[in-house]
Order: structure tokens, then C-alpha cells, then sequence
């Protein structure tokens, strides 16, 4: 555990020195502010414009570091050949692995609540009540990023950091339009064509369970075991995930 | 007692759409001895950097085995008290000497508290305590070098695997690595090391393991393989030897002049003891005697074209 805590504290160090998160984050800070004023061009009301303005940015926020960051982590690890520095030590992949991991998803939660600080702020100031259901959702947001970054780092463990930052963006889009591959299925007549699509809604994760903003914006109840099913949900597709990872890059010539 | 045994090694890499194979590594057996330093050498591109990450568990083999200590070398425990510098030195660009050698500290699992004395050692060793607080980046490409050998030396390994240690250093390096293994060669550390430069292997090495396009062409001890290059006796008598010319040609010796002196060759496979008895029971004496061998670099050049060879020797 101590290997895996000092990769992740290694990966935490380099990734918040990286000008990239910065950019994202300033990008992510600015549209927040912007969309305060977005609610007068709605027909909602401006706090219901905004926390589901914010959510979506916190949303793409975390896809954008998992894109920019984590998919071409394995790759500049292995073409800077720092890696070597690593596993010629009593380090095994799978350390390594889930170091990279959790150093990344660190730096993930920090920017996280540094734009919900913003966006809570930005709630306040509108008059507001910052809700439990808001909290869950950002909660649920930060489970689904670290599927999302899982899926880089399984990505990045056997192609290129630019093929791998395409996976994980297909990846994202693919999980939350999984419901349309469900019922899709239903509606299909052909066998062939049933069983492929059930395949891909099986093989692909249902992204949509860590999306809660509806409920969120029209203060609709949510479900006492719904956030903690997602999170279960979350917490074994990221460690399906990462076991695949370490299964892949162990077999990886560097 | 053996700390590195490779065993019908191969390894074939795919490149291209067709995955193409292309071997790197044929067949390949040696074992590294305990306590020794060997050294390993041939040509660019002829699979040494392949072995050592195959011994390193960088590289999966094709086929055969693979040990350190009796173990597997794809286990991360094959690697415990080994350590391994890379040709190009790699550290992460954010770090300072410092972190960057207390970072590999923690992943040896050396405790806290002996971190920094321990940081202090090595920096010590290769004369770089000052750059302590420098970012690992800024230096240049010979002192990433001496930090990379020091982080090599950190926790006192048993086992040292190095990849062209000596590559892209500066004279004053050089003789400080030179030194530093002497240092090891003294404590018993194993060191395994890649090198195109043969000086190094003569000075410092205890075995010689060669290869050539893959295959092993050579593996035993440096003095084997000056023994295989020695050439004969070379005795410089003071003045001439006209007189005995006739008996020295009868015997094999080849005879020049030089500076008023005669310089009596006597190949290895004639007695030179015989000669050097004819010669003072004439009342000849010797300004010197020496041995004639070739050296390591004649022994692995085989023509004047520096072609390794491809031969077993």
C-alpha cells in the first residue's frame, strides 16, 4: 500500500503542476460566473439555469482532465521512460496502476471542489440554498469521473495517448446515450440485431446513473438507494476497470 | 554462485501492419556470477538493451527463463535489492534531486527517518550534495547521470544492473564511475554492465559477456580472453645480437633493431626461458621483458574496418 501511496502522491505532484488543469479549471471558474446571467435569457428560473449549468461544466470539467491528463499519462510515462525509474524497482504494474490512478482522481476531487466552492458561491450569491440533492449530484459527478478516468488509464495502457484520449471521449458519450441502446434494443425485431445491441449496452457503462441534474434543476426527489446503488456501481466498474489495466500493461513490452 | 541466469532466451518483436517479426534476441544463455563484475558488450543494435530489460522485467521474453536470485524476473521480488540505471537518465521534470532520490527511496521502502541520511550518501559518492535543492531537468546530461547513479546506489543493493552507465559523461565522470565501481568490485556488489567502451572492460571487469546479432559469442573471464589474444614474449637486449642470430631464428624468434638495442620477439607457442638462457650465457643482458597480447578491442575488432566479431571465439 505504501508503493501505491507514493505513486499516487508522485502522479498528485506532477499533475497539479501541469498548466493544463489550470486552463481547465480558469475556463471551468469563468463559465460558472458567466452563467449567472444566463437565466434571464431562460424561461427557468436563474438558479435552475445555473446549477444545471454548473453541473454540466463540472461534468465536461472532469472529462476534459480525463482526456488531457489521464489518457496520455501512460504513454508520456513510457516515451519519457520515467516508468523505467519505477518498475525496475520491487514495484509491480498493478501498483503502479492504481497509483497512477488514485494520484490522478486526487488531483480530480481537489479541482472538483474547487468548482463546486465556485459554484456554491455563485449559488449563494444568486440567494439560493445550496441542497442535499446538489451535494449528492456533485457527489455522483465525481464517482462518474473516475470511471471516466479509469477509462483513460485502461485506454492509455494499450494505445497511443492521442487514440486513447478519442476512446475515452467515445467512451463518455457512449455511457450516458446507453439508456437509447436499451431501448433500441426493445424496439428491434431482428435477433441478430437485438443481441448485438444488448452486447454493447452490457459491455458499455450506464454513465446516466451518475446523472441526477433533472431531478436536481426541478427539485424532483431522488430516490434514497439511488446514489448509493451508483456509487457501488461507480466504485466496481472503476476497479473492473483499472484490473483490466493492469491486466493489459502487465503484458506490455516498455 | 549465480545471481543472474538467462536460459534459452529469445525474444522476437511484431512491428508493422503484417506484424513482421523481427528477432532481437537468439537463444540465449549466460549467467552472471555473484560478487563479480561482468560486463556486457557488441554491437549497436545487436539485442543488449533488450537482455538487460528482459533481466530488468521491462521486457517479456518470447521464450525461456529469466532469474535473479531464483526468481522469475517478471516478479517485482526478483528485483529486491537490484538496482538498474537506464542509458538516458529518466526522472519526472518536476521534481528537484532531492524529491527525485527520496522518491525512489520510498519505493525501496527505506524507512523515513534514514531517507535523508541515506539521500546525503549517494550524493556523497558521485559529488553532487550541492545539487540537493536543483531541479533534475536543469542539470546537464552528464550530472542527470551522476544522479541516476546515485539512485542506483541508494539502500546499498547487492545487485547492480546498468545499461551504458558511462554514456554521455564527461572525462572527470568517467573516472569517477570508474572509481565508484572499483569501490563496489571491493564490497562484493554484483555489477552487470552494458558498454561500448573496451577500456572499461579491462579495467574494471571481472567477465566478459559478448554478443553479436543476437547470439552469444563469447562468456568467461577478461584475463580468458586476453590469455585467447596473447601474442609472446618481447625481450629488449642491449645492443646486438648479430652473433646469435642464426640460433635465434632456429628457435622462432623473429629480430629487430631499435636504438642500438635488438628487440627478440619469441611467440607464445616457443619456450622463451630457452631464448633468455641462450642469451645470458652469451653475456647478453635485458633492458626489459615483457608479455605481448593483443588488446580487447583487436580481440572483438576483427579488421581494420572495427566490425565486431561474428564468430565464437
Amino acid at each position: 500500500m505504501k508503493t501505491v501511496l507514493t505513486i499516487a502522491s508522485n502522479t498528485f505532484k506532477e499533475t497539479v503542476r501541469n498548466k493544463v488543469l489550470y486552463n481547465i479549471l480558469l475556463v471551468a471558474g469563468a463559465a460558472l460566473f458567466l452563467s449567472m446571467s444566463f437565466g434571464d435569457l431562460s424561461v427557468f428560473s436563474r438558479t435552475q439555469v445555473m446549477t444545471d449549468f454548473g453541473l454540466a461544466t463540472m461534468s465536461l470539467t472532469g472529462l476534459l482532465l480525463a482526456v488531457f491528463i489521464g489518457a496520455g499519462m501512460l504513454g508520456s510515462e513510457i516515451s519519457t521512460k520515467t516508468v523505467y525509474g519505477i518498475l525496475t524497482k520491487p514495484v509491480s504494474r498493478e501498483q503502479f496502476i492504481f497509483g497512477k490512478f488514485f494520484g490522478l482522481v486526487t488531483t480530480l476531487l481537489l479541482n472538483f471542489a474547487l468548482i463546486s466552492l465556485v459554484f456554491f458561491i455563485a449559488i449563494t450569491l444568486m440567494g439560493a440554498d445550496v441542497k442535499i440533492s446538489i451535494m449528492d449530484a456533485v457527489v455522483l459527478l465525481a464517482v462518474e469521473m473516475s470511471v471516466i478516468v479509469s477509462a483513460a488509464i485502461f485506454f492509455s495502457s494499450f494505445t497511443t495517448p492521442t487514440l486513447a484520449a478519442i476512446f475515452t471521449i467515445g467512451f463518455y458519450i457512449s455511457g450516458h446515450l446507453n439508456d437509447l441502446v436499451d431501448i433500441g434494443t426493445r424496439q428491434q425485431e431482428s435477433v441478430i440485431w437485438q443481441t448485438v445491441l444488448k452486447f454493447f449496452y452490457f459491455l458499455l457503462p450506464n454513465l446516466e446513473h451518475f446523472n441526477i441534474r433533472s431531478r436536481v434543476v426541478y427539485d424532483l426527489p431522488v430516490p434514497p438507494d439511488f446514489v448509493t446503488g451508483a456509487l457501488c456501481y461507480g466504485v466496481l466498474y472503476t476497479i473492473l476497470l483499472l484490473l483490466l489495466s493492469s491486466m493489459v500493461f502487465s503484458r506490455k513490452d516498455l | 554462485m549465480n545471481v543472474i541466469e538467462l536460459k534459452n532466451i529469445s525474444k522476437t518483436y511484431r512491428k508493422g501492419l503484417r506484424a513482421r517479426k523481427i528477432p532481437a534476441v537468439v537463444n540465449l544463455t549466460f549467467s552472471v556470477k555473484k560478487n563479480r563484475v561482468t560486463g556486457f558488450v557488441g554491437p549497436n543494435g545487436t539485442g543488449k538493451t533488450t537482455t538487460i530489460k528482459m533481466i530488468t522485467g521491462l521486457v517479456r521474453q518470447s521464450s525461456g527463463t529469466v532469474k535473479i536470485n531464483g526468481i522469475e524476473s517478471f516478479n517485482p521480488q526478483s528485483r529486491q535489492g537490484v538496482s538498474y540505471l537506464s542509458e538516458q537518465p529518466c526522472f519526472y521534470g518536476h521534481l528537484t534531486v532531492n524529491e527525485a532520490l527520496g522518491f525512489a527511496a520510498n519505493l525501496l521502502r527505506i524507512s523515513g527517518k534514514r531517507i535523508g541520511l541515506e539521500i546525503d550518501r549517494v550524493l556523497d559518492i558521485v559529488e553532487m550534495v550541492e545539487k540537493k535543492p536543483v531541479k533534475v531537468k536543469e542539470l546537464s546530461k552528464g550530472m542527470q547521470q551522476r544522479i541516476n547513479m546515485a539512485q542506483v546506489l541508494l539502500g546499498n543493493p547487492h545487485t547492480m544492473v546498468l545499461d551504458e552507465p558511462m554514456s554521455g559523461m564527461d572525462p572527470p565522470g568517467r573516472k569517477l564511475f570508474r572509481s565508484i565501481f572499483t569501490e563496489l568490485k571491493k564490497q562484493g556488489v554484483t555489477v552487470f554492465f552494458s558498454t561500448h567502451v573496451l577500456d572499461d572492460i579491462e579495467a574494471i571487469c571481472d567477465d566478459v559477456i559478448v554478443l553479436s546479432k543476437g547470439e552469444l559469442v563469447y562468456d568467461g573471464s577478461v584475463m580468458d580472453l586476453l590469455d585467447t589474444g596473447r601474442l609472446g614474449m618481447e625481450m629488449v637486449v642491449f645492443g646486438t645480437v648479430k652473433d646469435e642470430m642464426e640460433s635465434l631464428n632456429e628457435i622462432g624468434c623473429i629480430v629487430t633493431e631499435k636504438n642500438n638495442n635488438s628487440i627478440v620477439f619469441v611467440p607464445k607457442d616457443k619456450d622463451y626461458k630457452l631464448v633468455q638462457h641462450l642469451l645470458f650465457s652469451k653475456g647478453k643482458s635485458f633492458v626489459s621483458i615483457k608479455s605481448t597480447s593483443k588488446s580487447l578491442q583487436d580481440l572483438l575488432y576483427h579488421n581494420p574496418q572495427k566490425q565486431y566479431v561474428e564468430h565464437k571465439l
